[in-house]
């Protein structure tokens, strides 16, 4: 029982889903003949209605030919005339059975010899016959027996035939699809598809359209295969350049990789170092004892005295997705020279950083003697302050930043210096005005320019003082701190100092010109009397300030 | 149409061009009375419309009370024969000659026997006693009885 749905299944996988032929000829023929089945027994019973219809007709018209004499046969109650009209009757071959009365007495009765049928007779018609001299005057009847099996044979016959011709026709039209769709679908594409087994890609080879199905629906599947299997060609060209592209460039890179100057490594977010070059090692001066193991040793280890700042970097360098760079110095032993190296940490993931080192003592060398030789030229190297071209410098810096900064000069000479360095002597004088520069770097603030543009000769450049009350405490201030006491080991000196200011001007002005008038204005102070103070406003006269 | 043809038509058209020809003769004709007689020995007192219709027209041959009766037919020209059938069964004479063809295969029953004229018939139904005849009123004498009037 279970392996018969099993074959029937197997049966119709076969022979109706594998051929489209067969499909369509089923799915025409079943519901045609369900339809013609339907229409079949539809005009079997109405042929039968009306086949039995007709037959009644023509049985009353039949009985109308003979009722007038079946009236006189009646009217008479002639048996003889009655037989007459009887066998007449009998002789039509739907009538099974004729009997002619009069009142109660049969005038006449016969059965059909062949059909035999009063108990096949389902169908009695009777006609009352008047008398033939009075219309009133019902004087006998005649009863047909008909026989029902000959209608329904006839009736039957007819449906048959009309049957037949639709089952015919049925059969043909299913059989001319069959044979349609075989020729116009099935087999060109049967024949697409064995040539679509045989073909080999990226030998060129396309299918053939079929001639006859060039415009169709067929035409334009093998069309469109075609277009398929060539740009299906030529992805796998293109992929195959890619990856000897790839290759190439891989191998390419593994090799800057390996022999590449600068080290190159990778990290994860916490600096365990995973992948590192040649280059990262030598630079790093790792001894062969102390090479990093791939997932476990970390940069902060590698590099154990920058362990916080290089921990720091690779955390912001992870929040922030930013690249950043660190110029390290690496104490070598057995060198007095410093190595200095720059390290380059850029993210490339969110927990990945990629990092470059490279070897910058060369660069960091010649930058620090650099800003040696830069110090030489602007430096007064006994005090540490600026000499006169350093303060050319940082007061033209000043100007060209801005046409009128806001600047106050105050123009310091020393009293009685000559006097100390002539009884102390150069060392003495030298400490002197050492102790001088730290009284004028301890008054003024950060930005201001202190200058030695020589001998016991001192400028400050206030920046952002434009107050002269302001101005004036400052160089107050100086003076006072001045004249303290300054010891010298065995003995101790008092000095004074004289002290000029002026502003630059708003509406215009140079370095040259302010400077000359701070100059001018400390002359003023000195002939003043020494330890004074004097301002030069714009060009009127110095003002004379009291003294400390 | 072949309404004409029809055979019921065809008779009133009969009838019609008949009665036209008759039209001068109407008043003839109208004027006699056909009446029915038979032998008063016979004991019939008096016969309906149908009792008559019945003996003539061969469905019985016998009176009512049982005795058998022996119709007597005018002469086939005769207008009383014609007119006594056309208002007894509304029957013309050529009615009446097909109904006596049809039956005269069977041979059981025979047309009534007809003599010449009204004299003769009465004259059978005075001597049988078994005859019945009719005749225009005018020939009847007391020989014979009326045993019906027959009116249109």
């Amino acid at each position: 029982m279970k392996s018969l749905p099993n074959r029937l299944t197997q049966w119709l996988d076969a022979r109706v889903r594998g051929s489209i032929v067969t499909r369509t000829t089923l799915a025409i023929l079943v519901p045609a003949v369900i339809l013609g089945l339907t229409f079949a027994s539809i005009v079997s019973v109405s042929v039968e209605r009306s086949e039995q219809q007709r037959a009644e007709i023509r049985l009353q018209q039949l009985l109308s030919t003979v009722e007038r004499t079946a009236q006189i046969a009646c009217y008479l109650k002639d048996g003889k005339l009655a037989d007459e009209i009887a066998h007449g009757l009998i002789s039509n071959r739907s009538v099974s059975g004729v009997t002619i009365t009069s009142g109660t007495a049969t005038l006449s009765h016969m059965d059909n010899p062949v059909i035999h049928g009063a108990e096949r007779a389902s169908l009695v018609i009777e006609r009352p016959i008047n008398s033939p001299f009075d219309p009133h005057d019902v004087v006998g009847k005649i009863s047909l027996l008909v026989d029902h099996a000959a209608i329904h044979a006839e009736a039957a016959s007819d449906s048959r035939a009309s049957t037949l011709a639709l089952c015919l026709e049925v059969g043909l039209v299913a059989a001319a699809v069959a044979i349609a769709v075989y020729l116009f679908s099935t087999r060109p594409i049967k024949a697409v598809s064995n040539e679509l087994h045989r073909i080999r890609f990226e030998t060129g080879a396309r299918l053939n359209v079929p001639a006859r199905n060039r415009l169709d629906e067929i035409g334009t599947l093998v069309t469109d295969v075609n277009a398929l299997i060539a740009s299906r060609e030529d992805v796998l060209t293109t992929e195959r350049q890619l990856r000897m592209e790839h290759e190439v460039g891989e191998r390419k890179l593994r090799l800057i990789f390996e022999k590449s100057e600068s080290g190159l490594f990778v990290l994860d977010d916490r600096g365990i170092v995973e992948s590192w070059n040649p280059a990262f090692v030598r630079l790093l001066r790792l001894s062969p004892a102390h090479l990093p193991q791939s997932g476990t040793t970390s940069l902060q280890q590698l590099l154990p005295s920058y362990a916080t700042h290089l921990g720091q970097l690779i955390r912001q360098c992870v929040t922030t997705g930013q690249s950043y760079d660190l110029d390290l110095e690496l104490s070598i032993q057995g060198s007095t020279r410093p190595a200095w190296i720059g390290v380059a940490l850029n993210p490339i993931g969110p927990t990945t950083l990629q990092g470059v080192v490279n070897d910058i003592t060369e660069r960091k060398q010649s930058e620090l003697s650099a800003k040696e030789l830069a110090n030489l030229a602007t430096q007064d190297t006994l005090t540490g302050l600026l000499n006169r071209l350093g303060l050319n410098k940082g007061l033209s810096a000043a100007f060209s930043r801005e046409a009128a900064p806001e600047l106050a000069i105050l123009q310091i000479d020393l009293d009685f210096f000559k006097e100390v360095n002539d009884a102390y002597g150069h060392q003495s004088g030298d400490r002197v005005l050492g102790h001088v520069a730290r009284i004028l770097e301890r008054n003024a603030r950060r930005g201001d320019l202190i200058a030695r543009p020589g001998g016991d000769e001192f400028v400050i450049a206030l920046v952002g003082i434009a107050d002269p009350f302001k101005a004036e405490q400052i160089a107050k201030t100086i003076i006072a701190e001045i004249q303290e006491p300054i010891d010298l080991g065995a003995d101790s000196v008092r000095i004074g100092a004289s002290i000029g200011i002026a502003f630059v001007l708003p509406e215009g002005d140079s370095p040259e010109a302010v400077q000359h008038r701070a100059d001018a204005a400390m002359y003023c102070a000195k002939r003043a009397g020494r330890g004074q103070v004097r301002l030069m406003q714009a060009s009127a006269p110095p003002r004379t300030g009291a003294a400390a | 149409m072949s309404a004409v043809s029809s055979p019921s038509q065809r008779r009133i058209v009969r009838q019609l061009l008949f009665a036209l020809v008759m039209l001068p003769l109407m008043s003839a004709v109208r004027a006699q009375t056909i009446v029915v007689i038979v032998n008063p020995t016979i004991g019939v007192q008096h016969l309906s419309r149908r009792e008559v219709t019945d003996i003539f027209l061969g469905r019985y041959r016998s009176f009512p009370s049982g005795a058998s009766a022996l119709p007597i037919d005018l002469d086939v020209s005769s207008a009383v024969r014609r007119q006594f059938y056309l208002l007894l069964a509304h029957k013309d004479s050529g009615d009446m000659g097909s109904y006596w063809a049809r039956l005269t295969f069977s041979g059981r029953i025979s047309p009534p026997f007809a003599v010449a004229d009204a004299r003769m018939a009465i004259d059978i139904v005075a001597n049988n006693p078994n005859a019945i005849a009719y005749v225009d009123r005018a020939a009847v004498d007391e020989r014979v009885r009326i045993a019906l009037e027959v009116t249109p």
